[in-house]
């Protein structure tokens, strides 16, 4: 794969606005992009939100999406410490962790009596709240920002519940493109066998119980998570995804990452041993 | 947006703050529920869904343009998918104070783009009449601003900047309000209602339009 996983979401900004010119990383090498591209996509999917000037963001945002149990998380916190080591300033982001509407969802999810539209557009009022609010001022300030999850887990939920790909890419269209996207993409099987060593147990939205499909929860959290893997492959030609494959060690899918996003930010040395804190978490 | 695949029929009213709809639609319905008719009322922003988060977004000033408006569309969905089309097709005469109009015509005078409205509310069904009550500005302020104390902030549309002072600044927003519902007037075939007329008189023709456009006998209570 070439260095920019942008040249995949081409296709998309042709229903939006025209790319703009002198989009420049401010941060990382000034590279002209290999594959002859005479300028960097524009950040944003369509329309701009209002009052986004695009030049002013300098700082990257990198997307790590894959199901539960595919190591998003573990492999946040050591990027994370990682790239603070590097002398980069690291913000996240996730579902849920808006002020505005995270605990309602929460809240939501919990009665199970919230239907598929409703939820998509909590969901995206969450995702928006945290966007306007804590990625584009950290984006502003230079910031790398950690995704835990972005649109397109929001997006593959809502289509596997039959809600149009069209319509919730109209929704979508004023978030930020990102600079990586990574997918650690592990088969449902082995999401179950982490998931239930985890917690004992597998939640009711992971399985897509709302659905219908088996009445098995093993069964239901596999025809759920295929379903929604099948979103993510059709996702991955459309944005431009890394797949990696997320059922390799901790250390060798973390070794991947730090290549990938070193390229990117420009970092010449790739080498990382986790502190005695995170030492746990290197399998 | 949706065809239309129901029995029953949505009667919607729109309009600015202090535009007489409300008063206009509390009669239509006390005229409908008076001779048995199988109706369901419904306004907007009314599920206990999201009023909590509503409510927290206000007084905490949390709200931007984007999630004032995903909010409101969140909480219309609600409505939507457990109040209205069950009902639609349960055959009801649903009668809605707001509907989808309300937030392309306010959230558009807030920045949000006209086009990502549109798509927002696109799983709506389109109503079966839309009355669109109109009063001059001036008419429509005043009204408001007698009966209130005090405007709040986010209904004076202080969140936009346009001035500090309140009074003023709902003037503005609702100036810009009232354009966007002048232009949807034929693209969404509104019936202008000339909301400085009598009430009476008002609500006489607005019964009149409603028998002549909806065979309201479907919603008539069934003979024994």
């Amino acid at each position: 794969m070439k260095s920019s996983p942008k040249n995949g979401s081409a296709k998309s900004s042709a229903n939006g606005e025209p790319a703009k010119g002198g989009v420049r990383r401010k941060n990382g090498r000034l590279e002209i992009k290999k594959n002859g591209q005479p300028e960097t996509p524009a950040r944003f999917y369509g329309t701009a939100l209002p009052g986004v000037k695009s030049e002013e963001l300098s700082g990257n945002l990198i997307v790590i999406e894959g199901t539960d149990g595919s190591g998003r998380s573990t492999q946040i916190s050591l990027l994370t410490e990682w790239l603070e080591s590097q002398g980069f300033a690291v913000e996240t982001m996730g579902l849920r962790r808006s002020a505005l509407v995270g605990e309602d969802i929460d809240g939501l999810l919990a009665e199970n009596s919230v239907t598929r539209m409703t939820l998509a557009l909590m969901y995206s009022t969450d995702f928006f709240d945290q966007l306007e609010r804590r990625l584009l001022p950290a984006l502003r300030s230079g910031l790398i920002v950690l995704a835990d999850r972005y649109i397109f887990t929001l997006i593959a939920r809502a289509a596997v519940r039959g809600i149009s790909r069209d319509y919730l890419h109209g929704i979508y269209e004023m978030a930020l493109r990102p600079d990586l996207t990574f997918w650690l993409n592990v088969r449902p099987e082995i999401a179950f066998d982490r998931e239930f060593r985890k917690s004992q147990t597998i939640s009711y939205w992971e399985s897509g119980r709302d659905m219908s499909l088996s009445n098995d929860l093993f069964q239901s959290f596999i025809r759920y998570q295929s379903m929604i893997k099948r979103e993510f492959e059709y996702l991955s030609k459309r944005h431009g995804f890394i797949e990696l494959d997320g059922e390799g060690s901790v250390s060798e899918v973390n070794r991947v990452l730090r290549k990938r996003i070193a390229s990117h930010l420009g970092i010449p040395r790739t080498q990382y041993k986790p502190s005695h804190a995170l030492s746990h978490l290197w399998r | 947006m949706g065809k239309r695949e129901y029995p029953g029929a949505l009667i919607v009213v729109e309009g600015i703050d202090g535009s007489g709809k409300s008063t206009q639609l509390y009669l239509l319905k006390r005229w409908l529920e008076i001779r048995g008719y199988r109706i369901h009322f419904t306004e907007w922003n009314s599920s206990p869904l999201v009023k909590s988060a509503t409510r927290r977004g206000k007084q905490r000033r949390l709200l931007t343009p984007t999630t004032f408006s995903l909010l409101h569309a969140a909480d219309f969905a609600d409505r939507c998918e457990r109040q209205i089309m069950p009902l639609l097709h349960g055959g009801y005469l649903v009668l809605a104070d707001r509907y989808i109009y309300t937030a392309f015509a306010r959230d558009a005078a807030r920045g949000c783009s006209p086009h990502w409205l549109r798509n927002l509310y696109s799983f709506a069904p389109i109503p079966d009449i839309t009355f669109y009550f109109r009063a001059p500005l001036d008419v429509a302020v005043d009204r408001i601003v007698a009966g209130r104390p005090k405007l709040k902030y986010y209904e004076a549309g202080m969140d936009l900047g346009i001035s500090l002072d309140r009074a003023e600044s709902f003037r503005i927003f609702q100036e810009r309000i009232l354009n966007n519902y002048d232009q949807m007037v034929n693209t969404d075939r509104f019936v202008l209602m000339d909301g400085t007329c009598r009430v009476n008189k008002l609500q006489k023709l607005m019964r009149e339009i409603l028998e002549e456009r909806v065979n309201l006998d479907q919603f008539a209570p069934k003979k024994k």
